[in-house]
């Protein structure tokens, strides 16, 4: 067998180990996608807010639904956990299992928690489709060259997810609780990136400042862009913005993964 | 068993908690600066409603800033006392561990709520009675003691149906393995206790008010302290708590049955 067909058939059973364990922890990934529903009560919060003293900077009540439940569907679609497993499993020495595999440790992870989107969906879907039906639809980008450059804005915002956990994960070679970290970038995630409120909201300056942060390119960017919030000009300037940081991230997780690697058997792991 | 017993149980776990924790100096960043910093960062949305509207369901500046200040003392609460315990706790359910714990001469319910505490939240605790203490003063209101009385009444009312939901999710987590990130789940519905409960509106405000009661936990005691809260609303909420308790109990009871250890 060749090289290649011997590699897509890993990826292809690591794809199966991926789904298997979604659907054999189908409760666990419930809770998590319940977790992930917070845009879904800030909206109820900023459309109830709308409601009561009219618009607010731009977003009426059925803007304010519309954006909320596109946060809520993006975040699912970018949704990856690497950062814990990879943490725990350098931390606790699991990781030489996996170096020992002919599959990359990282692509290993990028299959199977890929593996999980369609069951995240599946769970996920009928509860934005119920909010969107009681609030009476969503308007999306009228123009379709911006949504032509939806599906690469997605990729992306995967791709950038992906691979900032996995460089803060891999600082677990040196400092065994990189997690943390992962949970200050979170802190800001969550306010930055337009999760709770959108960032064009934000007093002038600093709705001018965040946009060029990699949190608006995971969320707000492609939430934006759905919406058509964002003529070409601008979306392509953001997407091209966001390939920018995920060439930058790339470049800092090959870093310290090779220079990692090298750390963890200097221990004799 | 006595309350003494119980009571020198849980000093014990605190010490050894405390002990573990300046062992290991991870958790002042892990518990205690992100903590805090949760607690600031959070209240962004709040000044950009602020930014945009004169009030935010009736609550000026100042006053949101008091519901934040509640906010982080239960927020510490929960990630100090109640979630770890709980982590541990269904980690004992899932290995069959919990045999050790259901041996012992005290209440299994007692040595789960106790079976490990992170002290270094009490950072966040002690942040979010200062930014109530600033808030009041900002306020220039002085509560009477009857306020306090009655606002500390409904807040240990509030603290208590939180243990309620906390005994509940252990009590799920015998029927499905892996459960543990229904405490990250409470601790991210537990953000919205920043929010006033009446800025909600139909059922979703009836849902923090009654099933995940926010109100009792944030917005009731903050009404206290201002002097805004009557006693029929203040009976509701501790009643409120209660009722969950109760139910909680019973849940726990029914599930303790269904727990077949590791070996059976």
């Amino acid at each position: 067998m060749s090289r290649g067909l011997g590699r897509l058939a890993v990826v292809g059973a690591l794809w199966r180990l991926g789904f298997a364990e979604a659907v054999a922890y189908r409760a666990s990934l419930a809770v998590w996608i319940l977790t992930t529903t917070f845009p879904l009560v800030s909206l109820a919060l900023w459309a109830g807010i709308a409601r009561a003293g009219g618009p607010v900077g731009g977003y009426g009540e059925a803007d304010f639904v519309a954006y909320f439940v596109a946060a809520f569907m993006v975040r699912q679609l970018t949704a990856s956990w690497v950062v814990w497993d990879l943490e725990r499993q350098i931390r606790l020495g699991e990781l030489s299992v996996y170096l020992l595999r002919p599959v990359p440790p990282v692509l290993h992870h990028a299959v199977t928690n890929l593996a999980a989107l369609p069951v995240r969906l599946l769970l996920a879907l009928p509860l934005a489709a119920v909010v969107l039906v009681a609030a009476g639809g969503l308007a999306v980008a009228g123009d379709p060259v911006v949504l032509l450059l939806l599906p690469p804005a997605l990729v992306g915002a995967w791709l950038l997810n992906f691979t900032i956990q996995v460089a803060v994960a891999c600082l677990a070679f040196w400092w065994q609780r990189s997690a943390t970290l992962f949970e200050i970038w979170t802190c800001l995630f969550v306010v930055l990136s337009g999760y709770a409120v959108p960032t064009s909201l934000f007093p002038g300056a600093l709705a001018r400042v965040v946009v060029w942060l990699p949190f608006h390119a995971i969320l707000g960017f492609p939430v934006e862009l759905l919406l058509g919030r964002l003529d070409r000009g601008e979306a392509l300037q953001f997407l091209g913005l966001q390939w920018l940081w995920l060439g930058l991230f790339t470049a800092i997780a090959a870093l310290v993964w090779r220079r990692g690697v090298r750390a963890y058997g200097a221990f004799g792991a | 068993m006595g309350v003494r017993t119980t009571a020198r149980i849980v000093g014990a776990q605190l010490r050894l908690s405390c002990l573990e924790a300046l062992a290991y100096r991870v958790g002042f960043w892990s518990d205690g600066v992100v903590g805090v910093l949760w607690g600031a960062i959070g209240v962004i949305p709040l000044l950009v409603a602020i930014e945009h509207r004169p009030d935010v369901a009736g609550w000026s500046a100042w006053e949101l800033m008091l519901l934040s200040g509640l906010f982080m003392v239960v927020s510490g609460i929960f990630s100090g006392f109640l979630q770890p315990a709980l982590r541990a706790s269904m980690e004992h359910i899932r290995r069959g561990s919990l045999d050790y714990l259901l041996l012992r001469p005290v209440s299994p319910l007692v040595l789960c709520l106790v079976a490990d505490f992170a002290p270094w939240s009490g950072l966040e605790i002690i942040a979010g009675i200062s930014l109530c203490v600033v808030s009041l003063a900002k306020l220039g209101v002085s509560p009477s003691f009857a306020e306090l009385g009655l606002a500390a009444a409904v807040f240990a009312a509030g603290i208590i149906a939180l243990y309620a939901l906390g005994i509940m999710a252990l009590a799920l987590s015998f029927r499905a393995l892996r459960l543990q990130n229904l405490t990250d789940f409470m601790e991210t519905l537990l953000d919205f206790a920043r929010w006033p409960t009446s800025a909600f509106s139909g059922p979703l405000k009836a849902f923090f008010t009654f099933v995940i009661p926010f109100a009792v936990m944030t917005t009731r005691p903050a009404e206290g302290l201002l002097g805004r809260l009557d006693v029929s609303s203040a009976a509701v909420a501790v009643t409120t708590s209660l009722v969950l308790m109760s139910l909680a109990w019973i849940l726990w009871r029914r599930s303790l049955r269904l727990y077949t250890s590791a070996s059976s």
